[in-house]
């Protein structure tokens, strides 16, 4: 029976793939509106759904999903309102739920292995539930941000310029929030809390070192991601290390040996 | 003539701070007028203002007859911002921030690529459609964004500070520019400015504003001794003196005469 017979390795492989799919074209996005803060805080503060779900035995995905959003929306308006000191109320409300959530699983028996999950993801734990949940999801975001992927753009550009234009600048920017914080708690099992945020923070960067064009930056960064994802997988198949900090470590690594590249070619 | 911004006592606050105080303006359909007023004196905010940006703290404004907030349901409004810096890695081509002028527009895609390439060619910028805009000069990327603005055929445009990254020899030609707009397309043009002098020359009517708006009239009765010690206090030898100030040619003929 070879590797792929195995049901949870085809789980992890059809998970896998999604994921990349979805953070990879939300990574278009936060590189374009320099929201990687954004995005770390929602990732950190989803830790305290996952914690609170788990230790009451209701499912943590759901109760995460919860946190995420409330808290994305609340970092969302706080950085859109802009008049506290931004960086710093983002940063302690999502230390809160962090802290929060350490404590919470602590408490529960057997704590370890889980809190090492989903720290840093366990491809062995993606079901099939999560993989309907997953496609759903991915699929319905997908025909959103194909349908408005110019007014998207348009707000991503300019936001102010966007609005004149008529385009409700509100709706699009806490869609944009609410997506990635779902995807944030859809891509846990795979990644982990803490290194989601670097699937949606590398690709469009990563990208950007060989496309200058949207277009090529978003076609690139999905498809490298996929690549990164099943290369990811199978290493930590094989070595038995958490699924995400190795694709994670590998996919970082190759953006900074290529950015080293570059630049010493500039130089010689 | 239609008047088509229309304002009354018109005060912004921002940050418990009174930026504009009791503005009133009557704009007539056609005009090309030039907002004009030192640095901070809230040119912006009341461009902002009038496009529904900022909130209105009292009295009111209206443009082409409607609350700014409807106003830009209309799509009869332009807007070109106050230039902002680029990022170096800024992924739009020109012809894509031109198409952002459509997408309110009901047209076939095809019909969209079509009329941005015209209007890339109408600003003198053909043969860029693909370029990438961060890699276009300050006077390129302002004329693409202009085309952005035209592309959606509005009645009315705002442009804030539009000259700003076209070098000062080519200053006059881009008001040229602006002026021929108005004529060919017959749109109302409000424009920001701090070169006085420069755009003297080129409007029908000048505001000059500095919390309130001391001036709006005439370009020819603006450059007055009393009207410009008003508008920017001690800083009146500055403007004048400048090498930009094209119309202080006869400015200064007057100023010598009156003091
Ligand atoms: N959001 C804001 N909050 C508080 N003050 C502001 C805000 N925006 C602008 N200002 C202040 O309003 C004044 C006028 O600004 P602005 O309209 O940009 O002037 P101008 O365009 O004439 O240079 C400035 O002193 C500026 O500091
Ligand atoms: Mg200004």
């Amino acid at each position: 029976m070879g590797l792929l017979d195995l049901p949870f390795i085809q789980n992890a492989i059809i998970g896998g793939i999604l994921i990349a799919i979805l953070l990879s074209i939300l990574s278009l996005f936060i590189y374009l509106k320099n929201w990687s803060f954004i995005n770390v805080g929602i990732s950190h503060a989803t830790f305290g759904g996952l914690a609170v779900g788990f230790y009451l035995g209701i499912s943590p995905t759901l109760l995460g999903m919860l946190f995420a959003v409330i808290i994305g929306v609340l970092i969302g308006y706080i950085s859109r309102k802009g008049n506290i000191h931004e960086d710093t109320s983002i940063g302690v409300l999502f230390s809160l739920s962090m802290a929060f959530g350490v404590i919470v699983i602590t408490l529960s028996p057997n704590y370890n292995t889980d809190l090492f999950t989903f720290l840093f993801g366990n491809i062995l734990t993606i079901s099939r539930k999560d993989i309907i949940m997953l496609s759903v999801f991915t699929l319905v975001s997908i025909i959103f941000i194909y349908f408005s992927f110019r007014k998207i753009m348009f707000c991503c550009y300019n936001e102010e310029v966007a609005y004149v234009s008529g385009i409700n600048t509100t709706f699009y920017y806490y869609s944009l929030i609410v997506i990635i914080a779902i995807a944030t708690v859809l891509s846990v099992k795979l990644v982990g809390v803490i290194l989601s945020s670097a699937m949606m923070i590398i690709p469009a960067a990563f990208a950007n070192q060989f496309y200058w064009h949207y277009k090529g930056i978003l076609a690139f960064s999905v498809f490298f991601s996929i690549a990164m994802v099943l290369v990811g997988i199978y290493i930590s198949f094989i070595l038995d290390l958490p699924s995400g900090a190795t694709i994670v470590f590998i996919y970082s690594a190759m953006f900074v040996a290529v950015v080293a590249l570059k630049k010493l070619l500039k130089k010689g | 003539m239609r008047t088509v911004l229309y304002a009354r006592d018109l005060t912004v606050k921002l940050g418990g701070k009174v930026i504009i105080e009791n503005v009133n303006l009557d704009i007539k359909e056609g005009e090309i007028v030039a907002i004009v007023g030192p640095n901070g004196g809230g040119k912006t905010t009341l461009v902002k203002s009038c496009l529904g940006l900022v909130n209105v703290s009292k009295g009111y404004v209206e443009i082409l007859g409607l609350q700014p907030h409807k106003a830009i349901k209309t799509g009869k409004v332009g807007y070109l911002p106050q230039k902002s810096e680029i990022p170096h890695n800024f992924p739009f081509s020109a012809i894509d921030i031109v198409m952002f002028g459509l997408v309110n527009v009901d047209i076939p895609e095809k019909e969209k690529l079509k009329r941005a390439k015209q209007y890339i060619h109408y600003v003198g910028m053909g043969g860029f459609e693909k370029y990438p805009y961060s890699k276009l000069s300050g006077g390129q990327q302002q004329r693409i964004s202009i085309a952005r603005v035209l592309v959606s055929e509005p009645e009315i445009v705002f442009f804030d500070e539009p000259s700003t990254g076209v070098d000062v020899v080519a200053q006059e030609s881009f008001y040229d520019f602006l002026k021929k707009i108005r004529d060919e397309k017959g749109i109302t043009v409000i424009m920001v400015s701090h070169d006085v002098g420069v755009v003297g020359k080129f409007v029908d009517k000048v505001a000059g504003l500095n919390r309130f708006l001391h001036y709006y009239g005439s370009p020819k009765d603006f450059f007055q001794k009393h009207v410009l010690q008003k508008l920017y206090g001690s800083d009146i030898e500055l403007i004048i003196h400048s090498p930009e100030c094209v119309a202080c040619e006869h400015f200064h003929a007057d100023f010598k005469g009156k003091s």
